[in-house]
């Protein structure tokens, strides 16, 4: 019976092996982190009441990830489509959360823009609030549901991912909220509560990420595969690299550095660590996923049925 | 009604992939497109080495992870069992491909349907016959249901040199398919994927 150690990555469909997710690419990617990052930014923007930061939040999710998505479908013209079976696709509910928070969304940020005529009253305000910060939270984790009901790539086939998404979405728009109230000068006295939300985040996410890759290392033999492949394979560099070392470690030490010397001048070093990670992560997680051998029984193993199994 | 379905005897496959080119031939797929493929593998050791030959298809599963993961409803289940694509429903979202681990769903590119397998223009072959395809959609096996309609058997089963292909109905508790997996204990691809695979197959 061949070990998962014989087992190589095939070349082709007519080859045996572990199998390379390439359905999904660099453009599910990029919608995944617009999606997550804007809906981040805008939860910690609503939270803390910067406008800025809701509006920028608000074009990533409405324009930035749809877009992305768009671009990537086959036909386009009929994504109308995607949001018909809510009860069964989270793709579809992924539509219909997109739905409600651009309009919810655009009504809390409204009033800053057109003026007071668009000021909601207290009930009515408060139930456009809540529909926005709901549909902002469902898009920073839903990715995660989209990858893990595959049931085909085991690598993504766990419970950690939604929390994993969620939390790189957290992080990415407390990030962008600091970077976003430097450059602008509002809502500074956020700033250090801020701050130390971003460093327990980032301890959060190492240590999710730890986990995640320790469940999966235990796990069916495609997901081993691609742990190896991340830490000694193909996207070694990317994601010890760019994920770990830069993602993570320099915007936590970089997080430290600004702290100790009250210096406004590194988030945007901060900013572009941490989304470089974000994004890498994404993507890492995307290429790296693989299928499982199609089985075939081995004609000099006793027992093919163990193979199967 | 009627669960169509499928075995394929291992012992008989020689590899040849006539199931392959007849269903190439069937369906017009166009280039670099399978329904039906065999995946070849080198095992043993040296001397005692031998290839093995496994023929795969769409595996119709009754508990199908792409339609489930279908977000139109454009991928279906037909009352036989059959599972379908809608072309005309269809988004190009490739969720299904991803969500299926058989890995029997295939995308048509932009401009996959003006490349014959000719440099320069169409035959009239493929002409015609990539009249059933749409550019963004998905496509996949249909288990020849054109024919199937018609009371014949899918064009891989017909063409198999070796009768390795063995085409019935799974709800006919003394068919072909249930006698041949009870007697010679039958096995489906990847069981821990629990999608209910209607094609089985029988030791080498």
């Amino acid at each position: 019976m061949a070990t998962h150690a014989e087992i190589a990555i095939a070349p082709h469909r007519f080859a045996y092996g572990f199998y390379r997710q390439t359905w999904w690419n660099w453009l599910i990617g990029t919608a995944f982190f617009c999606g997550g990052l804007g809906a981040g930014l805008f939860l910690v923007s609503l939270a803390t009441g910067e406008p800025v930061g809701m509006i920028a939040g608000w074009l990533l999710v409405t324009v930035g990830k749809n877009t992305a998505h768009l671009f990537y479908l086959g036909r386009p013209e009929r994504f109308w489509r995607a949001a018909m079976r809510p009860d069964r696709s989270w793709i579809a509910r992924g539509i219909w959360a997109t739905g409600f928070f651009a309009v919810a969304g655009f009504l809390c940020f409204a009033p800053h823009i057109f003026g007071p005529a668009w000021q909601l009253s207290g009930a009515a305000a408060a139930a456009v609030q809540g529909i926005a910060a709901l549909s902002a939270l469902f898009i920073m984790f839903y990715d995660g549901f989209v990858m893990n009901s595959s049931g085909a790539i085991p690598f993504w086939n766990s419970a950690l991912l939604p929390l994993l998404v969620l939390l790189y979405a957290s992080l990415g728009g407390t990030t962008l909220s600091l970077l976003l109230r430097a450059v602008t000068g509002g809502g500074q006295e956020h700033m250090a509560w801020l701050g130390l939300q971003e460093k327990w985040l980032l301890a959060g996410n190492a240590l999710l990420l730890a986990a995640y890759l320790y469940r999966m290392s235990r796990w069916q033999p495609a997901a081993r595969e691609t742990v190896r492949l991340l830490l000694r394979g193909r996207f070694a560099w990317a994601f010890l690299g760019l994920v770990l070392a830069i993602g993570l470690g320099a915007t936590l030490l970089l997080t430290f550095a600004a702290e100790r010397f009250r210096s406004e001048a590194l988030l945007p070093v901060i900013a572009a660590c941490e989304l470089t990670g974000d994004f890498t992560l994404l993507i890492v997680w995307l290429k790296s996923g693989l299928f499982s051998p199609q089985t075939a029984p081995h004609p000099l193993s006793a027992s093919s049925k163990q193979e199967s199994a | 009604m009627a669960r169509l379905g499928m075995v394929i005897d291992l012992k008989r496959c020689v590899g040849c992939n006539s199931c392959t080119l007849s269903c190439k031939q069937e369906n017009g797929t166009p280039a670099g497109m399978h329904y039906a493929r065999v995946v070849t593998r080198e095992v043993g050791t040296y001397p005692q080495t031998r290839r093995t030959f496994l023929p795969l298809l769409c595996n119709h599963c009754e508990d199908a992870p792409c339609e489930k993961a279908c977000p139109t409803g454009a991928t279906y289940i037909r009352a036989d069992g059959i599972v379908m694509v809608a072309k005309e429903k269809c988004i190009g979202c490739r969720a299904c491909a991803v969500s299926c681990p058989y890995m029997n769903r295939h995308f048509i590119e932009e401009g996959f349907l003006q490349q014959g397998y000719a440099a320069g223009e169409l035959s009239p072959f493929e002409a015609m016959k990539f009249g059933a395809f749409e550019e963004g959609t998905m496509s996949k096996c249909t288990l020849c249901a054109h024919r199937v309609d018609e009371g014949l058997e899918p064009a891989c089963v017909t063409t198999c040199p070796t009768d390795a292909r063995i085409f019935g109905d799974w709800d006919d508790p003394d068919g072909k398919l249930q006698t041949l997996v009870r007697e010679r204990n039958g096995w489906a691809l990847l069981p821990e994927c629990k999608t209910k695979p209607k094609v089985f197959y029988l030791d080498a």
